[in-house]
This record gives structure tokens, C-alpha cells and sequence, in this order.
């Protein structure tokens, strides 16, 4: 089924990815179009991208958190919390933690971010894992959710974590399949994560930020960008984080980005430097620059801090989530 | 970055040397990363030893959660404790993983963790293959309870 649907079947806009690099280029050339302003010559970049203007309303606003029972004492005292998130598998349709229920009669949007739905996968996703999402996505009246480019299992054995898909057509025509099946029972958008990966594909035909657009394309999927890991990437890959963002925001339209990610990581000096975006270290300093870069360039992005364990005491989150807001609200 | 030729469509059974389809190629990714397996051709050996290493502590991590107390008597030896447990086997459920180590470590568990360990017993059969299952209903509920 997959292996009939050649390149642009679905969006005529991957086939630029793919068979037609230099108008990927040209869009590339044209930086002013992502501040709103008109991108010079007009044409289809303009038009694509003529939504863009500061102001414009994402699916959610402002800065927040992502919910974890450990810090929910945490979360519900930042004050202007903009949105959070939740792990959607931690999550029972019918009973909702109640440290969520009580953000949602807030007013505070609750997005549902998978983690083991593995829509990466070459395996057909399991039904129930898509139905849990919907409900939930349901159950928290959640503007969108969100996923990953990745898969976490194969062959009936879990990873226990998220693995990068190879940067090939194949892995768009899986991903297109699986977002496809996901978003037919969902009545929300989806966001599509960029992931940390500690190693690439051999098979490898694209370099990320073509792939994260041709992702879009294939999929219809908004991406949540996660600022982290395209530092993660880049310094892993020996590639500048900021010349990476802004190819990446060269490809893809501010109004595809739905929301940012930032988290905290440490270089193992075990591993020659390796950087870890493990959410249990403090959010570097060198990220914060990376996502005051990301904001000038797309103006009131949403931005949510993501922290999962080694949590510290609250003035140090709160002292985090402040630098951030700083650099995100300029 | 290398575009495949313009035309070719039968991806899903495009083929990198002997490796097999996407299916096929991601299976023996995975078996390399926590099942022992070898690594599969053309990837950086030194990456996926990295990455190994780092699902190992992501799966201690969790495992932590489930086993608080032994976790905490373990202190900054846990995640040696549980890689010198899990290297090379499957992720088995962060309960189930912790579990192993416990058992592993049986002889020498401080008082508190031998206490954690018995209440898990009490509460659960594990018969150390398949997935533990609740001996009462109370006992699941606690343990859903522990998780997030």
C-alpha cells in the first residue's frame, strides 16, 4: 500500500523535498517571509507564508510546563501558566489526575504528548494506543496532541525509549500511513516532535531539516519544534545548533510550528562530550540562546519547559521557567 | 544528503545491502540496542554503545519509581546495580525490571528494601519470566497508583 504512493501523491508540497531541491532553496534564501514580513518576490513562499505576522494566534500561547505528578504542586503555583502537558499514558480517559482536572476548570489547555504510540514504526500502530489518545485528547478538551518522529518498538520488543527513523522516503511513507490512521480518530491536530537521537541511520537520505519539512508535508502534522534537541542533534552531529534552527525555519512555515519544546541535558565527559537531553539537568545556557533565536524569528511561539526527573526545589524551576520566559518573551 | 533517483517508488521494500525492509531493519535495531543482539551493518558502533548505555539509565530511571526504596538505598550505585542486571535483556516493565534487581541483590538489601521487596512479593506473583500479576486487587491499585 505504501510502497504504491510515490513521492507528492499526498501534498504536492513534498515533492520540493524531494525532486526538486533548488525551490526548496529559494524558499530558504527568503529569511523575511518568517517574520510576516513578504518574502521577496512573492510567489507561493509569500503566500505561504503571508499568515505569519506577529500576533497571530497559535493553537496555544504563552510559556508552560509540562505536568508530572512529582511537581504538581509546582505547576499549579506558576502564575500566567500559559498551557501544560501531560504524559497522555499516563493518563485514564474516565479519571484524569487530579492535578490536571483542576488546570483544565483554570482555563489552562492541557496538551496530551504521547510517547509510546511509535508512529515511526513500520509495524501497524496498535489500535488501542490510538484510541487512548483520542480519549484523552477527548477527556481534557485539549486543543491538539502531540507525538514523536520516532518509533520505540519492533518485532514485540520495547526500546524503552524514542529511536529516530531513518531519513529516507520510506520512513515518510510509514509516518504519513500512521499519522493518517491516528489522525482519523482524532478531532484535534497533531504536533510532531523532533527527537534527541544519539546516532543516525546508515540509510540516511535527507539531513534533518529537510526531513522535519517533508514530515510535514507528508503528514499535515504541525511540529513541535524542541528546541533542545536540535542542539542536541547539531553538537552531536559537529553542525552549528543555530545554522541548523534556521535551515529548519527556513523549510517550515512559522504557522506550521505548533508549540516548542525546551529541557535540560548534560554532556557525559565518559562519552568524548556526547551531549543527553536527559530532562533532569538544568536547561543550558547555550539553549536558552538557541530558543531567544527561535522567538526572533517566530515571534509568540508557544514555549513549554519539559522536566522529568532529578527534579529540584521550586524556586530553582521557577528561576528556569523565568530564563525562559525571558528568552521567549523578549 | 543523497536524493533517492526520481521515479522509484517501491520503497517500503527498498533494500540497504542484505538488511531487509524498514520492519525488518528497525527489529534488529532494537535487539542490538537492549537485547544483546550485534549491531546492525553500517551503524557508528561507538553511537549505539552510547545510546545503549542510555536507555539502560532511562530504564533505571523508571525502574526507580516503582522501587523508591531500593533505589534510595542504592543511592548513586543504582544505575550500575541495574545495567550489571539489564545489560543485554529487554526492557521487561519498569516494575518487573526493578524487580530483577531486587531479587539479584536479595542477599545484601538493606532492612528497608528487604521490606519492599517482601510487600511486592506479598502482593504479586513473579515467577521471573513473565510479567507480574496481582495477587489482590489492593495491591495493583497501589502500585498504579505509584506510577505517573
Amino acid at each position: 500500500m505504501a510502497s504504491e504512493r510515490g513521492p507528492g501523491v499526498t501534498g504536492g508540497g513534498s515533492t520540493a523535498a524531494w525532486g526538486a531541491p533548488p525551490a526548496r532553496a529559494d524558499r530558504a534564501a527568503s529569511t523575511g517571509g518568517i517574520d510576516g514580513r513578504p518574502a521577496p518576490g512573492g510567489g507561493p513562499v509569500a503566500s505561504v507564508r503571508g499568515t505569519d505576522a506577529p500576533g497571530r494566534p497559535f493553537v496555544v500561547d504563552g510559556v508552560g510546563a509540562g505536568w508530572r505528578p512529582e511537581i504538581a504542586g509546582w505547576v499549579a503555583d506558576v502564575p500566567d501558566l500559559g498551557f501544560c502537558e501531560v504524559i497522555a499514558e499516563s493518563v485514564a480517559p474516565a479519571g484524569p489526575p487530579r492535578g490536571v482536572v483542576d488546570l483544565r476548570a483554570r482555563g489552562v489547555p492541557v496538551i496530551p504528548h504521547g510517547i509510546r504510540l511509535s508512529l515511526g514504526g513500520a509495524e501497524p500502530l496498535d489500535p488501542a494506543r490510538v484510541t487512548q489518545l483520542a480519549a484523552c485528547a477527548d477527556a481534557l478538551d485539549a486543543p491538539l496532541v502531540s507525538e514523536h518522529i520516532a518509533f520505540v518498538r519492533a518485532a514485540g520488543r520495547e526500546a524503552g525509549h524514542l529511536l529516530p527513523v531513518p531519513r529516507t522516503r520510506e520512513a515518510l511513507d510509514v509516518l504519513a500511513a500512521n499519522v493518517a490512521r491516528l489522525s482519523a480518530e482524532l478531532t484535534v491536530p497533531v504536533a510532531l516532535e523532533v527527537i534527541a537521537a544519539l546516532f543516525d541511520w546508515p540509510d540516511d537520505e535527507l539531513a534533518e531539516p529537510e526531513f522535519l519539512a517533508a514530515v510535514g508535508d507528508r503528514t499535515g502534522a504541525l511540529l513541535l519544534l524542541d528546541v533542545a534537541n536540535v542542539y542536541a542533534n547539531a553538537v552531536n552531529r559537529a553542525q552549528d545548533p543555530r545554522a541548523v534552527l534556521d535551515r529548519i525555519l527556513d523549510l517550515v512555515p512559522a504557522d506550521r510550528i505548533g508549540y516548542v519544546h525546551v529541557a535540560g541535558g548534560s554532556a557525559r565527559h565518559d562519552e568524548a562530550g556526547l551531549y543527553h537531553d536527559t530532562h533532569t539537568d538544568p536547561v543550558p545556557d547555550a539553549v536558552l540562546a538557541l530558543l531567544a533565536h527561535l522567538v526572533e524569528r517566530a515571534p509568540g511561539v508557544p514555549v513549554l519547559l519539559e522536566r522529568d526527573g532529578g527534579y529540584p526545589p521550586a524556586a530553582v524551576l521557577t528561576a528556569e521557567l523565568a530564563a525562559i520566559a525571558a528568552a521567549a518573551r523578549p | 544528503m543523497t536524493p533517492a533517483p526520481p521515479g522509484e517508488s517501491s520503497f517500503s521494500t527498498r533494500r540497504i545491502g542484505d538488511a531487509g525492509t524498514l520492519a525488518e531493519r528497525q527489529a534488529a535495531l532494537v535487539a542490538a540496542l537492549v537485547a544483546g543482539a550485534p549491531d546492525p551493518p553500517g551503524f557508528d558502533p561507538t553511537r549505539l554503545a552510547a545510546a545503549r548505555r542510555a536507555l539502560l539509565r532511562k530504564r533505571a530511571g523508571e525502574a526507580a519509581k516503582h522501587w523508591p526504596v531500593l533505589a534510595a538505598s542504592l543511592g548513586p550505585r543504582w544505575s550500575a546495580a541495574f545495567a550489571a542486571q539489564h545489560a543485554g535483556r529487554e526492557p521487561g516493565g519498569a516494575l518487573r525490571d526493578g524487580w530483577d534487581v531486587a531479587r539479584a541483590l536479595r542477599a545484601e538489601l538493606s532492612a528497608d528494601a528487604a521490606h519492599e521487596l517482601r510487600d511486592r512479593e506479598a502482593g504479586w506473583r513473579y515467577d521471573g519470566v513473565r510479567p507480574p500479576r496481582p495477587r489482590h486487587l489492593r495491591a495493583a491499585l497501589r502500585t498504579l497508583a505509584a506510577r505517573r
